[in-house]
Protein backbone atom coordinates (compact mmCIF):
# COMPACT_ATOMS: atom_id res chain seq x y z
CA UNK A 1 0.00 0.00 0.00
CA UNK A 2 1.14 3.31 -0.90
CA UNK A 3 1.11 6.42 1.46
CA UNK A 4 1.69 9.97 1.57
CA UNK A 5 2.33 12.21 4.41
CA UNK A 6 -0.19 14.49 6.02
CA UNK A 7 1.90 17.59 4.50
CA UNK A 8 1.94 16.40 1.06
CA UNK A 9 -1.76 15.55 0.87
CA UNK A 10 -2.91 17.47 -2.51
CA UNK A 11 -6.03 18.19 -4.75
CA UNK A 12 -6.70 15.51 -7.24
CA UNK A 13 -5.48 12.77 -4.75
CA UNK A 14 -8.00 9.85 -3.67
CA UNK A 15 -6.97 8.53 -0.28
CA UNK A 16 -8.36 6.39 2.24
CA UNK A 17 -9.98 7.79 5.33
CA UNK A 18 -11.94 5.87 8.19
CA UNK A 19 -11.88 3.24 5.37
CA UNK A 20 -13.28 4.61 2.74
CA UNK A 21 -11.81 5.83 -1.06
CA UNK A 22 -12.06 10.00 -0.65
CA UNK A 23 -10.92 12.16 -3.24
CA UNK A 24 -9.33 15.27 -1.84
CA UNK A 25 -10.60 18.22 -3.63
CA UNK A 26 -9.27 21.13 -1.56
CA UNK A 27 -6.12 21.08 0.23
CA UNK A 28 -4.63 23.95 2.82
CA UNK A 29 -1.59 24.69 5.11
CA UNK A 30 -2.78 25.65 8.74
CA UNK A 31 -0.82 26.47 11.80
CA UNK A 32 -3.14 26.58 14.57
CA UNK A 33 -1.47 30.04 16.82
CA UNK A 34 1.73 29.37 16.23
CA UNK A 35 1.45 25.79 16.61
CA UNK A 36 2.55 22.68 14.72
CA UNK A 37 1.60 22.58 10.79
CA UNK A 38 -1.66 20.85 9.39
CA UNK A 39 -3.10 20.22 6.28
CA UNK A 40 -7.23 20.75 6.31
CA UNK A 41 -8.33 18.94 3.52
CA UNK A 42 -11.81 18.76 1.97
CA UNK A 43 -12.53 15.40 1.36
CA UNK A 44 -15.24 13.71 -0.91
CA UNK A 45 -16.42 10.21 0.43
CA UNK A 46 -16.60 8.00 -3.14
CA UNK A 47 -19.22 6.05 -1.84
CA UNK A 48 -21.57 8.20 -0.06
CA UNK A 49 -20.65 11.63 -1.61
CA UNK A 50 -20.58 13.40 0.82
CA UNK A 51 -17.75 16.37 1.83
CA UNK A 52 -16.16 16.96 5.30
CA UNK A 53 -13.38 18.82 6.50
CA UNK A 54 -10.58 16.78 8.08
CA UNK A 55 -7.22 18.32 9.17
CA UNK A 56 -4.37 16.46 9.17
CA UNK A 57 -0.99 16.05 11.00
CA UNK A 58 1.50 17.10 8.19
CA UNK A 59 3.58 14.16 10.08
CA UNK A 60 1.03 11.29 10.06
CA UNK A 61 0.88 8.24 7.19
CA UNK A 62 -2.11 8.57 4.86
CA UNK A 63 -3.48 6.15 2.90
CA UNK A 64 -3.71 6.59 -0.82
CA UNK A 65 -6.67 4.83 -2.43
CA UNK A 66 -5.45 2.32 -5.93
CA UNK A 67 -7.33 4.45 -8.15
CA UNK A 68 -6.28 3.88 -12.02
CA UNK A 69 -6.10 6.63 -14.87
CA UNK A 70 -8.22 5.63 -18.22
CA UNK A 71 -7.91 7.76 -21.00
CA UNK A 72 -11.89 7.69 -22.81
CA UNK A 73 -13.78 9.53 -24.98
CA UNK A 74 -16.97 11.56 -24.19
CA UNK A 75 -19.96 10.18 -26.29
CA UNK A 76 -23.02 12.10 -24.86
CA UNK A 77 -24.67 13.13 -21.71
CA UNK A 78 -28.05 13.01 -20.88
CA UNK A 79 -27.92 15.37 -18.19
CA UNK A 80 -27.94 13.62 -15.37
CA UNK A 81 -25.50 10.81 -16.66
CA UNK A 82 -22.15 11.54 -19.05
CA UNK A 83 -21.39 8.53 -21.29
CA UNK A 84 -17.88 7.75 -21.93
CA UNK A 85 -16.44 4.93 -24.41
CA UNK A 86 -13.13 2.94 -23.67
CA UNK A 87 -11.49 3.68 -26.97
CA UNK A 88 -9.34 0.41 -26.68
CA UNK A 89 -12.61 -2.10 -25.57
CA UNK A 90 -15.32 -0.10 -26.67
CA UNK A 91 -16.77 -0.27 -23.03
CA UNK A 92 -18.94 2.34 -21.68
CA UNK A 93 -18.97 4.37 -18.59
CA UNK A 94 -22.10 5.96 -17.18
CA UNK A 95 -20.78 8.83 -14.51
CA UNK A 96 -22.87 10.90 -12.85
CA UNK A 97 -23.22 14.37 -13.36
CA UNK A 98 -21.62 15.38 -9.97
CA UNK A 99 -18.96 13.08 -10.39
CA UNK A 100 -17.71 14.73 -13.42
CA UNK A 101 -18.67 18.42 -11.48
CA UNK A 102 -17.78 21.83 -13.35
CA UNK A 103 -15.42 20.52 -16.03
CA UNK A 104 -19.07 19.82 -17.59
CA UNK A 105 -19.01 23.08 -19.23
CA UNK A 106 -15.77 22.62 -21.45
CA UNK A 107 -16.68 18.97 -22.38
CA UNK A 108 -17.87 18.73 -26.32
CA UNK A 109 -18.30 15.18 -28.02
CA UNK A 110 -15.33 12.98 -28.87
CA UNK A 111 -13.11 14.61 -26.67
CA UNK A 112 -11.00 12.82 -24.31
CA UNK A 113 -10.03 12.86 -21.17
CA UNK A 114 -8.67 10.49 -17.95
CA UNK A 115 -11.55 8.90 -16.25
CA UNK A 116 -10.46 7.33 -12.96
CA UNK A 117 -11.82 4.18 -12.05
CA UNK A 118 -11.86 2.63 -7.69
CA UNK A 119 -12.47 -0.54 -7.85
CA UNK A 120 -13.59 -0.54 -11.73
CA UNK A 121 -16.27 2.11 -10.80
CA UNK A 122 -15.87 5.83 -12.56
CA UNK A 123 -15.34 7.85 -9.68
CA UNK A 124 -13.91 11.28 -11.86
CA UNK A 125 -12.63 12.71 -14.58
CA UNK A 126 -9.23 15.07 -15.62
CA UNK A 127 -9.89 17.60 -18.26
CA UNK A 128 -6.82 18.28 -21.04
CA UNK A 129 -5.53 20.84 -19.97
CA UNK A 130 -6.55 23.31 -22.38
CA UNK A 131 -9.69 22.26 -25.08
CA UNK A 132 -10.37 23.88 -28.66
CA UNK A 133 -13.97 25.53 -29.09
CA UNK A 134 -16.27 27.07 -31.36
CA UNK A 135 -17.54 30.30 -30.65
CA UNK A 136 -20.94 29.97 -31.08
CA UNK A 137 -22.23 33.55 -30.02
CA UNK A 138 -20.41 36.75 -29.42
CA UNK A 139 -21.52 40.43 -30.04
CA UNK A 140 -19.71 42.80 -32.18
CA UNK A 141 -17.12 44.94 -30.21
CA UNK A 142 -17.77 48.24 -29.32
CA UNK A 143 -14.97 50.50 -30.61
CA UNK A 144 -13.38 53.01 -28.16
CA UNK A 145 -12.82 52.50 -24.08
CA UNK A 146 -10.39 49.88 -24.96
CA UNK A 147 -8.88 51.03 -21.29
CA UNK A 148 -11.75 49.75 -19.44
CA UNK A 149 -13.02 46.82 -21.03
CA UNK A 150 -10.68 44.88 -23.24
CA UNK A 151 -12.86 41.77 -22.72
CA UNK A 152 -16.29 40.64 -23.33
CA UNK A 153 -18.08 37.51 -22.72
CA UNK A 154 -18.49 35.09 -25.36
CA UNK A 155 -20.34 31.54 -25.49
CA UNK A 156 -18.88 28.88 -27.17
CA UNK A 157 -20.39 25.57 -28.04
CA UNK A 158 -20.14 23.79 -24.88
CA UNK A 159 -22.73 26.37 -23.68
CA UNK A 160 -19.97 27.85 -21.26
CA UNK A 161 -18.95 31.74 -21.08
CA UNK A 162 -15.54 32.74 -21.78
CA UNK A 163 -14.03 36.00 -21.35
CA UNK A 164 -12.38 36.57 -24.47
CA UNK A 165 -10.52 39.93 -26.51
CA UNK A 166 -12.87 42.36 -28.28
CA UNK A 167 -11.71 40.59 -31.71
CA UNK A 168 -13.49 37.47 -30.90
CA UNK A 169 -15.71 36.58 -33.75
CA UNK A 170 -18.74 33.80 -34.01
CA UNK A 171 -16.90 30.97 -35.38
CA UNK A 172 -13.58 31.38 -34.10
CA UNK A 173 -11.76 28.48 -32.58
CA UNK A 174 -10.90 29.86 -29.54
CA UNK A 175 -7.83 27.92 -26.85
CA UNK A 176 -8.98 27.66 -23.65
CA UNK A 177 -7.71 26.69 -20.28
CA UNK A 178 -9.36 24.73 -18.45
CA UNK A 179 -8.22 24.72 -15.09
CA UNK A 180 -9.10 28.57 -14.96
CA UNK A 181 -11.71 28.65 -17.58
CA UNK A 182 -9.90 31.57 -19.21
CA UNK A 183 -9.05 32.42 -22.95
CA UNK A 184 -5.18 31.58 -24.10
CA UNK A 185 -5.11 32.25 -27.63
CA UNK A 186 -7.01 31.72 -31.05
CA UNK A 187 -7.17 28.93 -32.92
CA UNK A 188 -8.47 29.56 -36.21
CA UNK B 1 -4.26 36.37 -15.34
CA UNK B 2 -2.06 38.72 -13.01
CA UNK B 3 -4.36 41.11 -10.39
CA UNK B 4 -3.45 43.94 -11.83
CA UNK B 5 -4.49 42.97 -15.39
CA UNK B 6 -7.73 42.02 -13.93
CA UNK B 7 -8.23 45.96 -12.41
CA UNK B 8 -7.73 47.15 -15.83
CA UNK B 9 -9.80 44.69 -17.35
CA UNK B 10 -13.15 45.37 -14.64
CA UNK B 11 -13.14 48.75 -13.05
CA UNK B 12 -15.20 47.50 -10.63
CA UNK B 13 -12.96 45.27 -8.82
CA UNK B 14 -10.61 48.50 -8.16
CA UNK B 15 -13.45 49.84 -5.50
CA UNK B 16 -13.09 45.97 -4.32
CA UNK B 17 -9.78 45.89 -3.58
CA UNK B 18 -9.80 49.41 -2.40
CA UNK B 19 -11.77 48.23 0.63
CA UNK B 20 -8.06 47.17 2.05
CA UNK B 21 -6.38 50.43 2.14
CA UNK B 22 -10.03 52.30 3.88
CA UNK B 23 -9.90 48.85 6.35
CA UNK B 24 -6.01 49.45 7.32
CA UNK B 25 -6.71 53.72 7.61
CA UNK B 26 -9.76 53.24 9.59
CA UNK B 27 -7.44 50.87 11.97
CA UNK B 28 -4.87 54.00 11.85
CA UNK B 29 -8.18 56.29 12.45
CA UNK B 30 -9.21 53.85 15.79
CA UNK B 31 -5.91 53.85 17.23
CA UNK B 32 -5.04 57.81 16.98
CA UNK B 33 -8.62 58.59 18.58
CA UNK B 34 -8.02 56.00 21.24
CA UNK B 35 -4.83 58.38 22.33
CA UNK B 36 -2.39 55.38 21.03
CA UNK B 37 0.83 56.11 19.66
CA UNK B 38 1.74 54.78 16.18
CA UNK B 39 5.23 53.40 16.11
CA UNK B 40 7.33 51.47 13.67
CA UNK B 41 10.16 48.96 14.54
CA UNK B 42 12.68 46.94 12.41
CA UNK B 43 11.40 44.39 10.16
CA UNK B 44 15.04 43.94 9.20
CA UNK B 45 16.70 42.59 12.50
CA UNK B 46 20.06 40.82 14.48
CA UNK B 47 17.84 38.66 16.22
CA UNK B 48 14.18 38.17 15.55
CA UNK B 49 11.62 36.35 17.92
CA UNK B 50 11.88 32.20 18.85
CA UNK B 51 8.59 30.74 18.30
CA UNK B 52 9.29 27.11 17.94
CA UNK B 53 6.79 26.22 14.75
CA UNK B 54 7.99 29.39 12.68
CA UNK B 55 10.46 29.43 10.56
CA UNK B 56 12.24 32.68 9.62
CA UNK B 57 13.39 34.10 6.74
CA UNK B 58 17.28 34.32 6.82
CA UNK B 59 19.84 36.69 4.67
CA UNK B 60 23.10 38.39 4.93
CA UNK B 61 23.75 41.70 6.02
CA UNK B 62 26.99 43.03 4.53
CA UNK B 63 28.93 46.18 5.10
CA UNK B 64 30.87 48.40 3.10
CA UNK B 65 33.50 46.32 3.72
CA UNK B 66 31.50 43.64 2.81
CA UNK B 67 31.97 42.09 6.43
CA UNK B 68 28.73 39.72 6.90
CA UNK B 69 26.35 39.64 9.32
CA UNK B 70 23.20 37.11 9.64
CA UNK B 71 20.29 39.21 9.58
CA UNK B 72 16.44 37.80 9.50
CA UNK B 73 12.96 39.37 8.47
CA UNK B 74 10.89 39.89 12.16
CA UNK B 75 7.99 37.14 12.03
CA UNK B 76 6.24 39.92 14.47
CA UNK B 77 7.09 43.58 16.02
CA UNK B 78 6.62 41.95 19.38
CA UNK B 79 9.56 42.13 21.08
CA UNK B 80 10.79 45.62 19.84
CA UNK B 81 7.28 46.63 20.61
CA UNK B 82 8.03 45.85 24.47
CA UNK B 83 11.19 47.11 24.67
CA UNK B 84 9.44 50.62 23.70
CA UNK B 85 7.01 49.49 26.60
CA UNK B 86 10.39 49.33 28.82
CA UNK B 87 11.54 52.80 27.30
CA UNK B 88 8.55 54.15 28.74
CA UNK B 89 5.43 54.37 26.42
CA UNK B 90 2.08 53.56 27.14
CA UNK B 91 -0.32 52.68 24.59
CA UNK B 92 1.62 52.29 21.24
CA UNK B 93 0.48 50.06 17.87
CA UNK B 94 1.57 49.44 14.74
CA UNK B 95 1.02 48.15 11.82
CA UNK B 96 3.63 46.52 9.74
CA UNK B 97 4.69 43.61 6.92
CA UNK B 98 5.99 40.33 8.77
CA UNK B 99 7.68 37.28 7.38
CA UNK B 100 7.00 33.64 8.01
CA UNK B 101 8.76 31.11 5.95
CA UNK B 102 7.80 26.96 4.97
CA UNK B 103 4.32 28.15 5.65
CA UNK B 104 4.17 28.50 1.69
CA UNK B 105 0.77 30.14 0.42
CA UNK B 106 -2.65 29.13 1.14
CA UNK B 107 -6.24 30.45 1.52
CA UNK B 108 -4.95 31.48 4.81
CA UNK B 109 -0.89 32.34 4.64
CA UNK B 110 1.04 34.73 2.27
CA UNK B 111 4.86 34.52 3.58
CA UNK B 112 4.57 38.13 3.81
CA UNK B 113 1.76 39.56 5.71
CA UNK B 114 0.20 43.15 7.37
CA UNK B 115 0.28 42.47 11.18
CA UNK B 116 -1.07 44.88 13.34
CA UNK B 117 0.16 44.61 17.30
CA UNK B 118 -1.12 47.00 19.96
CA UNK B 119 -0.32 46.95 23.38
CA UNK B 120 -1.94 48.74 26.67
CA UNK B 121 -0.54 48.99 30.00
CA UNK B 122 -2.27 49.34 33.41
CA UNK B 123 -4.94 46.60 31.95
CA UNK B 124 -5.05 42.77 30.95
CA UNK B 125 -6.51 40.81 28.27
CA UNK B 126 -10.31 42.01 28.81
CA UNK B 127 -8.90 45.69 27.93
CA UNK B 128 -7.78 44.40 24.43
CA UNK B 129 -10.77 42.20 23.69
CA UNK B 130 -13.08 45.37 24.39
CA UNK B 131 -10.79 46.77 21.62
CA UNK B 132 -11.83 44.34 19.08
CA UNK B 133 -15.03 44.92 19.46
CA UNK B 134 -14.82 48.50 19.18
CA UNK B 135 -12.13 48.42 16.71
CA UNK B 136 -14.46 46.13 14.27
CA UNK B 137 -17.15 48.91 14.66
CA UNK B 138 -15.30 51.24 13.92
CA UNK B 139 -14.16 49.99 10.56
CA UNK B 140 -17.71 48.96 9.94
CA UNK B 141 -18.66 52.49 10.86
CA UNK B 142 -16.01 53.81 8.30
CA UNK B 143 -17.03 51.63 5.65
CA UNK B 144 -20.44 52.80 6.24
CA UNK B 145 -21.74 49.11 7.04
CA UNK B 146 -23.28 48.06 10.43
CA UNK B 147 -23.79 44.43 9.22
CA UNK B 148 -21.08 42.43 7.23
CA UNK B 149 -21.33 39.72 5.01
CA UNK B 150 -18.66 36.89 5.44
CA UNK B 151 -18.97 33.38 3.46
CA UNK B 152 -22.28 33.28 3.68
CA UNK B 153 -22.77 34.76 7.13
CA UNK B 154 -24.04 38.17 8.03
CA UNK B 155 -22.41 39.57 10.96
CA UNK B 156 -23.97 42.36 13.17
CA UNK B 157 -21.33 43.98 14.04
CA UNK B 158 -23.49 46.55 16.65
CA UNK B 159 -23.75 42.73 18.80
CA UNK B 160 -21.67 41.80 21.55
CA UNK B 161 -19.24 39.07 20.33
CA UNK B 162 -19.12 35.63 22.00
CA UNK B 163 -16.70 34.70 24.63
CA UNK B 164 -15.96 31.03 25.19
CA UNK B 165 -12.85 29.46 27.10
CA UNK B 166 -11.09 26.98 25.71
CA UNK B 167 -11.92 24.25 29.08
CA UNK B 168 -15.64 25.23 28.08
CA UNK B 169 -14.87 24.60 24.19
CA UNK B 170 -13.08 21.59 24.59
CA UNK B 171 -16.34 19.89 26.89
CA UNK B 172 -19.02 21.40 24.68
CA UNK B 173 -17.57 20.26 21.37
CA UNK B 174 -15.55 17.56 22.04
CA UNK B 175 -16.40 16.65 25.67
CA UNK B 176 -13.15 16.46 27.00
CA UNK B 177 -12.95 17.43 30.42
CA UNK B 178 -10.41 19.86 31.71
CA UNK B 179 -7.96 16.91 33.23
CA UNK B 180 -8.03 15.59 30.22
CA UNK B 181 -7.44 18.32 28.51
CA UNK B 182 -4.46 18.98 30.70
CA UNK B 183 -2.66 15.73 30.85
CA UNK B 184 -0.06 14.77 28.28
CA UNK B 185 -1.47 11.10 28.76
CA UNK B 186 -5.03 10.82 29.08
CA UNK B 187 -5.71 13.72 25.80
CA UNK B 188 -3.60 11.50 23.86
CA UNK B 189 -5.58 8.12 24.61
CA UNK B 190 -8.95 10.61 23.87
CA UNK B 191 -7.64 11.49 20.66
CA UNK B 192 -7.12 7.94 20.09
CA UNK B 193 -10.35 6.96 20.86
CA UNK B 194 -12.07 9.68 18.49
CA UNK B 195 -9.90 8.13 15.95
CA UNK B 196 -6.51 10.18 15.08
CA UNK B 197 -3.98 8.63 14.89
CA UNK B 198 -1.05 9.50 17.16
CA UNK B 199 2.26 7.72 18.25
CA UNK B 200 4.69 8.19 20.72
CA UNK B 201 6.61 11.06 18.27
CA UNK B 202 3.36 13.10 18.58
CA UNK B 203 3.16 15.86 21.34
CA UNK B 204 0.10 16.67 24.11
CA UNK B 205 0.35 20.03 21.44
CA UNK B 206 -0.23 17.95 18.00
CA UNK B 207 -3.04 15.58 20.00
CA UNK B 208 -4.38 19.13 21.32
CA UNK B 209 -4.66 21.00 17.64
CA UNK B 210 -5.83 17.82 16.00
CA UNK B 211 -8.66 17.82 17.97
CA UNK B 212 -9.60 21.55 17.91
CA UNK B 213 -8.70 21.78 14.47
CA UNK B 214 -11.28 19.28 13.48
CA UNK B 215 -14.00 19.35 16.33
CA UNK B 216 -14.00 22.93 17.68
CA UNK B 217 -12.47 25.73 15.39
CA UNK B 218 -15.36 24.99 12.42
CA UNK B 219 -17.74 25.92 15.46
CA UNK B 220 -15.92 29.44 16.21
CA UNK B 221 -17.81 32.52 14.92
CA UNK B 222 -20.18 30.96 12.82
CA UNK B 223 -23.28 33.61 13.95
CA UNK B 224 -21.06 36.38 15.25
CA UNK B 225 -17.32 36.43 16.47
CA UNK B 226 -15.85 34.08 19.26
CA UNK B 227 -13.54 35.15 21.37
CA UNK B 228 -11.81 31.94 22.64
CA UNK B 229 -9.68 32.71 25.96
CA UNK B 230 -7.80 30.91 28.81
CA UNK B 231 -5.47 28.60 27.25
CA UNK B 232 -3.46 25.83 28.76
CA UNK B 233 -0.33 27.53 30.27
CA UNK B 234 1.89 25.17 27.78
CA UNK B 235 0.20 27.10 25.14
CA UNK B 236 1.22 30.71 26.03
CA UNK B 237 4.59 30.70 26.19
CA UNK B 238 4.83 34.86 26.08
CA UNK B 239 1.25 35.44 28.84
CA UNK B 240 0.81 35.56 32.65
CA UNK B 241 -0.54 32.98 34.37
CA UNK B 242 -3.79 33.32 35.84
CA UNK B 243 -3.92 34.01 39.44
CA UNK B 244 -6.94 31.78 40.16
CA UNK B 245 -5.60 29.00 37.81
CA UNK B 246 -2.39 28.90 37.63
CA UNK B 247 -2.76 25.89 34.87
CA UNK B 248 -4.17 28.58 32.32
CA UNK B 249 -2.80 31.93 30.95
CA UNK B 250 -4.47 35.09 30.10
CA UNK B 251 -4.14 34.14 26.09
CA UNK B 252 -7.21 34.85 23.69
CA UNK B 253 -7.81 34.35 20.17
CA UNK B 254 -10.55 35.32 17.73
CA UNK B 255 -12.21 33.54 15.27
CA UNK B 256 -15.35 34.66 12.43
CA UNK B 257 -16.43 31.82 10.51
CA UNK B 258 -13.70 29.57 11.83
CA UNK B 259 -10.82 31.99 10.80
CA UNK B 260 -8.45 32.95 13.81
CA UNK B 261 -7.76 36.60 13.14
CA UNK B 262 -5.88 37.68 16.20
CA UNK B 263 -3.76 36.51 19.31
CA UNK B 264 -3.50 38.34 22.50
CA UNK B 265 -2.16 37.72 25.68
CA UNK B 266 -1.96 39.48 29.15
CA UNK B 267 1.97 40.03 28.92
CA UNK B 268 4.59 38.46 31.02
CA UNK B 269 6.90 40.96 32.41
CA UNK B 270 8.75 38.44 34.44
CA UNK B 271 12.11 38.19 32.96
CA UNK B 272 13.78 34.76 34.49
CA UNK B 273 10.55 33.17 33.53
CA UNK B 274 10.76 34.73 29.64
CA UNK B 275 14.07 33.34 29.54
CA UNK B 276 13.36 30.20 30.68
CA UNK B 277 10.76 29.53 28.12
CA UNK B 278 12.92 31.35 25.66
CA UNK B 279 15.41 28.99 26.46
CA UNK B 280 13.21 25.93 26.39
CA UNK B 281 11.42 27.15 22.77
CA UNK B 282 15.23 27.48 21.11
CA UNK B 283 15.43 23.91 22.83
CA UNK B 284 12.37 22.86 20.48
CA UNK B 285 13.33 24.66 17.41
CA UNK B 286 16.83 22.90 17.83
CA UNK B 287 14.69 19.68 17.67
CA UNK B 288 12.41 20.46 14.97
CA UNK B 289 15.00 21.13 12.79
CA UNK B 290 14.71 24.82 12.26
CA UNK B 291 16.82 27.92 11.89
CA UNK B 292 18.81 28.17 15.11
CA UNK B 293 19.86 31.65 16.45
CA UNK B 294 20.59 33.17 20.06
CA UNK B 295 17.95 34.58 22.76
CA UNK B 296 17.59 38.19 22.08
CA UNK B 297 19.40 39.16 25.39
CA UNK B 298 18.20 43.36 24.92
CA UNK B 299 14.70 42.01 24.73
CA UNK B 300 15.17 40.02 28.08
CA UNK B 301 17.22 43.33 29.72
CA UNK B 302 14.53 45.18 28.51
CA UNK B 303 12.29 43.09 30.51
CA UNK B 304 14.73 43.06 33.75
CA UNK B 305 14.46 46.66 33.74
CA UNK B 306 11.14 47.24 34.47
CA UNK B 307 7.66 47.04 32.48
CA UNK B 308 4.44 47.81 33.62
CA UNK B 309 1.73 45.31 33.38
CA UNK B 310 0.67 45.30 30.28
CA UNK B 311 -1.68 43.19 27.48
CA UNK B 312 -0.64 42.86 24.05
CA UNK B 313 -2.03 41.60 20.56
CA UNK B 314 -1.42 40.57 17.03
CA UNK B 315 -4.00 41.08 14.24
CA UNK B 316 -3.15 39.76 10.91
CA UNK B 317 -4.85 42.61 9.28
CA UNK B 318 -5.42 40.67 5.40
CA UNK B 319 -7.47 38.40 7.15
CA UNK B 320 -9.09 41.50 8.53
CA UNK B 321 -9.68 43.00 5.09
CA UNK B 322 -10.52 39.25 4.11
CA UNK B 323 -14.08 39.57 6.39
CA UNK B 324 -14.67 43.53 5.25
CA UNK B 325 -14.17 41.98 1.13
CA UNK B 326 -16.14 38.81 2.20
CA UNK B 327 -13.01 37.43 0.00
CA UNK B 328 -12.36 33.56 0.28
CA UNK B 329 -9.00 33.48 0.42
CA UNK B 330 -6.21 36.04 2.08
CA UNK B 331 -4.52 35.95 -1.82
CA UNK B 332 -8.16 37.79 -2.71
CA UNK B 333 -6.63 41.07 -0.37
CA UNK B 334 -3.61 41.56 -1.87
CA UNK B 335 -2.44 42.91 -5.24
CA UNK B 336 0.57 40.89 -5.71
CA UNK B 337 -0.33 37.55 -3.75
CA UNK B 338 3.00 35.28 -3.56
CA UNK B 339 1.16 32.58 -6.05
CA UNK B 340 1.84 35.42 -8.74
CA UNK B 341 4.99 35.76 -8.39
CA UNK B 342 6.21 31.66 -7.32
CA UNK B 343 3.91 29.08 -8.83
CA UNK B 344 3.74 26.24 -6.57
CA UNK B 345 6.57 23.25 -7.59
CA UNK B 346 5.03 19.73 -8.00
CA UNK B 347 6.26 17.00 -5.50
Amino acid sequence: MAYVNGGNVKKGQFIIHNGAPNAVIKSDFVSPGKGSAFTRAKLRNLQTGSVIDFTFKTTEKVELADVESVEMQFIYSTGAEYVFMNPRSYEQFEIPADVVGEDNKFLKEEMTVYVQLYNGQPIGIFMPQKVVLEVTEAEDAVAGDRANAPKKPVIVETGAEVMAPLFVKKGDKLLIDTATGEYVSRAN
Amino acid sequence: MKTWEQLRDQPSLRDHYATRSHVVKAIRDFFWQKGFLEVETPQLVNLPSMEPNLEVFETDLRDNYKHSYRAFLTSSPEFAMKKLLAGGYKNIFQICKSYRNEEGWSSRHNPEFTILEWYRTDSDYTAIMQDCEQMFRFIGKALGKTKVLFHGVEYDLTQKWERISVAEAFQLYSEIDTDTLLSHDLLKKAAEQKGYSLDDENTWEEAFNQIFLNEIEPHLGRTKPTILYDYPVAMASLSRRKKDDPRFAERFEFYIAGLELGNAFSELTDWQEQLARLEADRAEKEILGRTLYDVDRDFIDALESGVEDCAGIAVGVDRVAMFFMNADTIQDTLFFPAIEMWKPKEE
